[in-house]
């Protein structure tokens, strides 16, 4: 009986996997599916962000890359939607190499800054090379991944499970704890001879591999694609919902945005009063759990059963 | 800011009585409208919907059946827009669907509208693309209509009627410079306008498109002013305009400005800019003159409900209630299958004009159809029709600081 | 040519009134503030409020809504900022979260449309082919006396002096008695201020709504980064660059690639010099 906690994973997973059966309303299926999407962005941004304490302010950079090259070969060449998922990670993985050489010998607000404005210039691409990329009205009219929605709860719930899966063993392993001791003190880990670089290189590449991964998910799912998903309002977004999580955890980001993806939805009856209230929950959030909500949270559970 | 709670409450209100009364009688019609509620735009197609329903239940509704409304947020978000359409069609089972604003919004929702079989009245999204869905694939997409505003390649046809007819006719201008927001529908609209003008006579000496939150146009009107254009027209409708006109204004730019300015439709615009925008001409949709028997009903009745007048998505909202009711008495049922061959067969005379639909579902525009009234900001702030000629109510003015210069 | 001089200069002190504030609370209480651009576009609301609403003048007003600002920068320093100082990221946190509830208070109070704030000076100055408002060359000469002004009062001043003794080393500066929670009120005002009064003298000729508080945000970060977090010179010289090389750009080739020069030039300065144009930390 020392950790019965854990005994609610797979019952909070095996009620998520039966909702469908239960609740017939295609309207909350889809904010759900949207919900764990966003867990999959929130898990994969702690993965790299929270292990290593570099706060990475253009996480969309990856998820836009994901989502645009899916749509583009969707939409203009035709391909099966299910290419997109590894062609979407791929084009994410190299814009991480390309942008992670440079820029991950920075810290703090120095990195947070650089991909910000890699993101930003990739949204502003979008609008200049309108011709190709369709402007700020996007790319509409794609294909989705399955033609139900059941389908698509079922693909969205599997992919977050196995993602945040996934990542907690990495973060557990070896090569997680060596991220963890980047992230207190970098020169010590050189100077014991890690190679420093390769460790956070890859760390940036799985992260971006998964948000692309989402990225793709997420267009085939709206049907669509955007500008808005290469905006820093979507990075921050996914950086709220991180913190309410509780950084460095990956299960609680990802539960974390589960949680504040669905907020809005449950406060439409609101009217315009509903964003409003968002930011002041939010408030409420950042100030009396400034630690986060949901893993300090599992963690007294946990600790108390003992 | 007073009057806006008034207006919540007051509808609130309406759809409680509505379902109140509806009890224990024939299930009443839901409309759902799916729309920006924090923008001018989105209030005004809910305040107009919610007019134009108690309008209709004050006479005993559509089929015996009461009308109601409800509201969804859909910002300016494709995923806040998709997310309202799936609480409309999938939670509140509602019969149609009348909204929209942001046409990268309505392009997102569009496959989940024919997915969920709902007829879905577009009142405030300009692109062309938007009912090329219908002309694409017909058996999919014949769920989308557009009422307003009438697209953006029609939207250059007005200009450039207004163009070679009253600046090259009348004014005697050759030169045009033609400036517009970085905008699909701009970049649509944009090449047919040069196209259209050049072939009218005129010289188009350049087309400069500029990002949406543009801060600075001085480089612009620098451009502009050695090119030795006479005449300005913007296309214009999510940027910001207000600083456009305020920059215009303040460099007492020598040559006039005009065209289509969606901010600049606003009543209160010349108040909210420090009455800048004098002399500039904008095409508007709605504008209190009687452009129909129905234009001054409409507009007195907003104006007395909700204390501020109507933009182009009120009048759009109030006329697609009309024709979708009007089309249900028509089809004698609310299915989608029976709804659509009767709204197709559409003819209506509504706020703007007639309103009939063509192949593609889109609104038909020109002389006799809904049309454009380019309006100038006089200096007192009032707006005066000045083209097309046959409603014109006065001359066209210079700017101020060009007054007597000729 | 004169156009763009002219013209850079305004942009540039915009900027630099936007920056000093930023990188001065950063320095001085290591609080990266991203209600920074919220201030601004507080500053621009509260003088729409008074003057056209309340039907105030516009001198009271404008000098009101910069002294109003100042005391909410002091109030949430106080109350959000302080019981967080703890943890760098719950403040950097907390004050995203007070820009979102910014924007959404205005939607609501204001609505969405651009609200309009009177200019000082309505005239329009011609010369040698230079179109300029008197409005915007206020600003510039604002924005010059209000930074000269700062340097006077850090450098001249013994609150000035324990402020820059602060940023340039906090534990010996506690040690030696310096009160760090005033100080950090201090300072606060007077960033909340002058991003204030960056608002309330370019909405005239820029807009005033709900989400104008965004890019002077992301200008002031990038600004700051660029100059060097921390150092008030370097900002004024990232400053000049940035609003020079926008006006450039604009001019040279189009509006449309203003903003994409100016971040592909930020993420170069973090490549190639990682802490800054001028990067030390210290206030002066």
């Amino acid at each position: 009986m020392r950790s019965r906690p854990w005994i609610f994973v797979p019952l909070v997973l095996a009620a998520l996997a039966a909702l469908p059966v239960i609740v017939k309303s295609e309207y909350l299926l889809g904010i759900l599916s949207v919900c764990f999407i966003y867990g999959i962005w929130a898990a994969s941004w702690d993965f790299m962000s929270g292990l290593t304490g570099r706060e990475n302010f253009g996480h969309a950079l990856f998820i836009g890359a994901g989502a645009y090259t899916s749509a583009f070969l969707n939409a203009r060449f035709a391909l099966n939607p299910w290419w997109g998922l590894p062609a979407g990670a791929a084009m994410a993985v190299l814009l991480a190499l390309v942008i992670g050489f440079p820029t991950l010998r920075l810290r703090g607000p120095y990195f947070a800054l650089a991909m910000l404005a890699a993101a930003t210039i990739m949204q502003r691409l979008t609008l200049i090379f309108w011709q190709y990329s369709g402007g700020e009205e996007g790319i509409p009219g794609l294909d989705p991944l399955l033609n139900s929605k059941i389908g698509i709860y079922y693909l969205c719930l599997a992919a977050l499970v196995l993602t945040t899966a996934a990542l907690l063993l990495l973060a557990r392993s070896h090569g997680g704890l060596l991220l963890r001791g980047i992230r207190g003190d970098e020169a010590a880990c050189q100077a014991a001879g890690i190679d420093v670089t390769f460790y956070k290189i890859a760390a940036l590449v799985v992260s971006a591999a998964c948000a692309g991964m989402g990225g793709v998910l997420y267009a085939h799912y709206q049907e669509a694609v955007t500008p808005d998903v290469f905006s820093v309002a979507l990075s921050i977004s996914i950086i709220i919902m991180v913190y309410v999580g509780g950084i460095g955890t990956i299960y609680g980001p990802a539960v974390g945005a589960i949680l504040l993806a669905l907020l809005p939805e449950l406060l439409r009856g609101l009217g315009q009063y509903r964003l409003w209230a968002y930011s002041v929950v939010l408030i409420f959030i950042l100030f009396f759990a400034p630690g986060g909500l949901v893993a300090p949270l599992w963690r007294r559970a946990v600790g108390l059963a003992r | 800011m007073r009057d806006r709670h008034l207006a919540f409450i007051l509808y609130s209100g309406l759809v409680m009585a509505f379902t109140g009364a509806a009890y224990g009688e024939e299930p009443p019609i839901t409309i759902g409208v799916p729309t920006s509620v924090q923008l001018q735009v989105g209030r005004d197609s809910i305040d107009a919907t919610a007019l134009a329903i108690e309008e209709i239940n004050a006479k005993g509704g559509v089929l015996g059946r009461k009308l109601r409304m409800v509201v969804a947020d859909e910002t300016e978000n494709p995923q806040e827009g998709v997310a309202a359409i799936n609480k409309l069609t999938a939670d509140e089972h509602v019969d149609v669907l009348i909204g929209g604003y942001t046409s990268g919004v309505t392009l997102a929702q569009e496959p989940h509208i024919a997915d969920s079989k709902t007829v879905y009245i577009e009142v405030g999204a300009a692109s062309p693309s938007i009912t090329d869905f219908v002309r694409r694939n017909y058996a999919r997409y014949k769920y989308i209509f557009r009422v307003s505003p009438i697209n953006a390649a029609h939207q250059a046809e007005a200009l450039i009627d207004f163009g070679v007819g009253k600046l090259k006719g009348e004014a005697g201008v050759q030169k045009i410079a033609i400036i517009g927001e970085n905008a699909k529908w701009v970049q649509d609209l944009a090449p047919i306008l040069k196209t259209g003008l050049e072939k009218g006579g005129m010289t188009v000496t350049s087309v400069d498109l500029f990002d949406a939150d543009t801060s600075d146009f001085s480089p612009l009107f620098n451009k502009i002013k050695a090119s030795g254009a006479q005449y300005i027209m913007v296309v214009l409708s999510h940027a910001n305009s207000d600083v456009l006109v305020k920059q215009w204004y303040d460099a007492k730019l020598p040559i006039p400005i005009g065209g289509i300015d969606v901010k600049s439709q606003d009543s209160d615009f010349f108040t909210r800019i420090g009455g800048k925008a004098v002399s500039e001409t904008v095409a508007n949709n709605i504008i209190p003159v009687p452009m129909t028997p129905v234009t001054m009903p409409f507009w007195n009745n907003f104006v007395a409900h909700f204390k501020r007048p109507p933009v182009y998505t009120g009048a759009g909202s109030y006329d697609a209630v009309y024709i979708y009711a009007e089309a249900v008495a028509r089809a004698g049922d609310t299915a989608a299958d029976k709804v659509i061959p009767a709204l197709e067969k559409t003819h209506y005379v509504g706020t703007e004009g007639l309103c009939e639909f063509d192949a593609q579902h889109d609104i038909k525009f020109g002389p006799g159809y809904v049309s454009l009234a380019f309006a100038q900001w006089y200096p007192d702030g009032t707006r005066v029709i000045v083209w097309p000629k046959d409603i014109a109510k006065g001359a066209m003015m210079p700017p101020p600081w060009l007054a007597g210069k000729n | 040519m004169l156009n763009i001089l002219v013209y850079g200069a305004v942009t540039s002190a915009v900027y630099a009134m936007l920056a000093v504030g930023f990188t001065l609370i950063f320095g001085v209480a290591r609080v990266l503030n991203l209600a920074h651009g919220a201030f601004y576009g507080l500053g621009a609301y509260s003088c729409y409020l008074l003057t056209g609403r309340l039907g105030w003048p516009l001198l009271p007003a404008a000098l009101v809504a910069v002294l109003f600002v100042a005391a909410f920068g002091v109030a949430m320093e106080r109350f959000l900022v302080r019981p967080l100082r703890h943890s760098a990221l719950a403040v950097l946190m907390i004050t995203i979260a007070v820009g979102l509830l910014f924007e959404q208070a205005m939607y609501l109070l204001f609505g969405s449309e651009a609200r309009n704030v009177p200019a000082f000076s309505n005239a329009t100055w011609s010369y040698a082919g230079l179109d300029v408002s008197g409005q915007r060359l206020l600003t510039l000469g604002f924005g010059i006396v209000i930074i000269g002004l700062l340097w006077l009062f850090i450098n001249r001043t013994r609150l000035g002096s324990a402020i820059l003794a602060l940023s340039q080393d906090r534990e010996g500066a506690l040690y030696m008695g310096i009160p760090a929670d005033r100080i950090y009120a201090v300072v606060m005002a007077i960033s909340a201020a002058i991003a204030a009064a960056a608002g309330v003298l370019t909405a005239p000729f820029l807009t005033v709504q709900p989400t104008m508080d965004l890019l002077p945000m992301i200008k002031a970060f990038s600004i700051v980064i660029v100059g060097g977090l921390g150092s008030i010179p370097g900002s004024i010289l990232a400053a000049l660059l940035l609003g020079y090389s926008e006006t450039i750009v604009a001019y040279a080739v189009s509006p449309a690639w203003t903003e994409i020069v100016s971040l592909v030039a930020v993420l170069l300065t973090l490549i190639l010099r990682p802490a800054g144009l001028l990067g030390k930390r210290a206030a002066f």
